[in-house]
């Protein structure tokens, strides 16, 4: 039992990041506990968010929790969207300056900004190149490649950094994988042959793609191939960026 | 082309939800009857709808499914935006009959729509100085007048806001789960499929349980496909600009009952829950994370839209409870059932609609809506409650066990 606790503690620990924000929501937690007097407004903004939080230390619940959702990767964190922690600390800090709400507004403000961490700093936050919201340089692939109206469906292998994207934008080019087996590290022949090795095997690669019928191939210009793929037979279709497009002659029907 | 999507964006996202909120705002009491819940009832409705709608499409339609889908939905969302434009038109009428529009010295165009906007959102009315000073008048039925410092805090928000929403513009959070979510939506109006192709790879697959009874990507392709835009642009770049607004006029709900006697607290509050909202990065897992980099996922949408919408819900019945019998009969226009038990029936929408966004969210908002009617029952010792709260998570419990019966299978 001590050991789910523990679990669950640093799942805890790991939503909080540093933790400032969770010592904030606490303090605005026990603030009200005595400051509302309320019970109608207690009830679901004060003693409801802290008996989910107790809750949530209690090992039953995470044992009931793996239980029900049967899921690969543990989303315990989860429950911890049930705290409405915007709105208790919110709540919390207009009650505290009630009768000063000018010095309220800055104080908390700077509270919330000094214990959070601004979403937009997020190294996964990227400057969007267009309104799909994906990298330019995938959509160009795409549109090289892409079949035109009435012509059948395409395939291709494209390197790991556009497989998120090349579906998102255009849904009749196929991929042999996808992010699934970079995720989950399944076995896939292309991916093994394309991605894996240092130095690219031409000979297994084509083996791999024709057997995946793929017609296109993109990769990165300085990619280091034991053959270039022209003298395998492939043509190159069209460089865009720094990446080549290759078509293979025996896939195009 | 590209105004003629922005209108058809604006017909689907703003005038239909809204009309449809309008075609039961007949449920709400008159303090509630404002814009902005009509248009947060009307977003439910739509997702419930859409939720009786798809998922039997999906399940019983083998080709084209998302084509039929999408041809009932919109007839669906027509004629219940309709029954809302009817109430809408014989509201003005017999207000324009009966002389409404113009009554007073003031017979400016300005003061016609003004009392016309308030002849259907009386909610929204604010108390002049008049009404205060009144002895016969209840304070806790009229809705407060803002002051200049609080109007300035609006601004404040507003200004957050809308640096949230250029943001969400012009930043690409980048999310590997979208390789699923948008494709799904994408290849449901590129190929007519609901969750039958794989989005990684195209190829064709038995329906994926996990995620399948989630319809939001669906709810979104729908979207798309009815303002011709490409569903990966309205994921990214629409969808903010509409579910970021629509969670804070929930958080606004909860602070008016909050604050129903300090109007110039009410933006305060926004301007905490905004900021919180933006500096809640501490790690990728918490919800305000979501809320921001996956705004259009499902499971986002869960934790920020509806167990908010759930905490509105009983805060709302909570400041229901043992209101003066006048008041409550003042509010509910006599005490119809309906109208006394609209947060309840919103609540019943909420478990409805929690359904399209994630499985998950099913369990999380029935357990939350479970946990704060026991509370709620304790408080008012009132064993009608349970029987309501029943009703309430019969959605959930269908959802749950369509869930589990297709799984079995």
């Amino acid at each position: 039992m001590y050991g789910i606790f523990m679990e669950s503690y640093v799942i805890f620990k790991q939503y909080g990041g540093s933790g400032y924000l969770l010592v904030l929501f606490a303090a605005a937690l026990i603030y009200l506990l005595f400051a509302e007097k309320d019970m109608r407004k207690k009830l679901p903004v004060v003693i409801a968010p802290a008996v989910i939080l107790f809750m949530y230390f209690v090992p039953f619940t995470r044992i009931a929790f793996v239980a029900i959702f049967d899921e690969a990767t543990d989303t315990y964190y989860r429950i911890l969207w049930l705290l409405p922690m915007g709105v208790v600390i919110a709540y919390a800090g207009c009650k505290l300056f009630a009768e000063h709400r000018r010095i309220g507004v800055v104080a908390v403000s700077v509270a919330i900004i000094l214990c959070g961490r601004l979403v937009y700093k997020n190294e996964n936050m990227l400057k969007a190149e267009n309104l799909y919201h994906i990298p330019q340089l995938a959509i160009d692939i795409c549109d090289r490649i892409s079949p035109e109206e009435g012509e059948p469906r395409v395939r291709a292998v494209f390197p790991e950094e556009f497989i998120h994207y090349v579906r998102q934008y255009d849904t009749n080019i196929l991929m042999p994988y996808g992010r699934d087996v970079v995720h989950w590290q399944y076995y896939n022949a292309v991916y093994e042959t394309f991605q894996k090795p240092e130095v690219i095997n031409a000979e297994e690669l084509l083996a791999a793609t024709r057997e995946a019928k793929c017609r296109y191939i993109v990769m990165y210009k300085n990619r280091d191939i034991d053959t270039p793929l022209e003298d395998m037979g492939c043509e190159i279709v069209d460089t865009v960026g720094d990446y080549n497009i290759y078509e293979d002659p025996e896939m195009v029907d | 082309m590209v105004v003629l999507k922005a209108l058809a964006l604006l017909f689907w996202l703003v005038i239909i939800p809204f009309l449809m909120g309008l075609s039961v705002q007949w449920i709400l009491p008159i303090t509630k009857k404002t814009a902005g819940i009509t248009f947060i009832i009307g977003y439910l409705l739509s997702f419930c709808v859409f939720e009786v709608i798809g998922i039997p499409c999906m399940i019983k339609i083998q080709y084209s499914a998302f084509k039929y889908c999408t041809r009932i939905f919109v007839c669906a969302e027509l004629l219940i935006a309709l029954i809302g434009a009817i109430n809408l038109v014989q509201k003005l009428r017999y207000a324009s009959r009966s002389g409404q529009f113009t009554i007073g010295v003031d017979n400016s165009v300005w003061n016609k729509v003004k009392t016309g906007f308030f002849l259907i959102f009386p909610g929204d009315e604010k108390s002049e100085a008049e009404a205060l000073m009144n002895p016969r008048t209840d304070v806790r039925a009229i809705r407060l007048q803002c002051s200049k410092e609080g109007l300035f805090f609006w601004g404040v928000f507003f200004v957050i806001l809308g640096f949230q929403l250029v943001m969400a513009l012009v930043k690409a959070p980048f999310d590997g789960d979208d390789a699923y979510y948008v494709v799904e939506s994408l290849l449901a109006q590129q190929a007519d499929v609901m969750n039958t192709i794989i989005p990684d790879t195209g190829v064709s697959t038995p329906l994926p349980m996990r995620h399948a009874m989630a319809v939001f990507t669906m709810w979104q392709a729908f979207i798309a496909k009815v303002s011709f835009v490409h569903s990966t642009i309205v994921a990214h770049s629409v969808m903010p600009l509409v579910l970021i607004p629509l969670v804070y006029l929930v958080y606004a709900e909860i602070g008016r009952i909050l604050f129903s006697r300090k109007p110039d607290s009410l933006p305060i509050f926004m301007i905490f829950v905004s900021l919180f909202t933006m500096f809640g990065n501490t790690s990728i897992y918490t919800a305000e994370t979501f809320f921001m980099m996956r705004t259009w996922q499902g499971k986002a949408m869960a934790a920020n839209l509806m167990l908010p919408l759930i905490l509105w819900a009983f805060i709302w019945m909570f400041d229901d409870c043992r209101k003066p019998g006048y008041l409550w009969k003042e509010e509910t226009g006599g005490g119809k059932v309906f109208v006394r038990n609209s947060a309840w029936i919103i609540l019943m929408m909420v478990n409805m609609a929690s359904g399209i966004m994630s499985s998950m969210g099913t369990v999380f908002c029935g357990g939350l809506s479970g946990f704060l009617a026991f509370l709620i029952l304790i408080y008012t010792r009132n064993l009608k409650i349970v029987i309501k709260i029943i009703l309430a998570m019969i959605p959930s419990a269908l959802y749950i066990m369509c869930y589990m019966l297709i799984k079995m299978q």
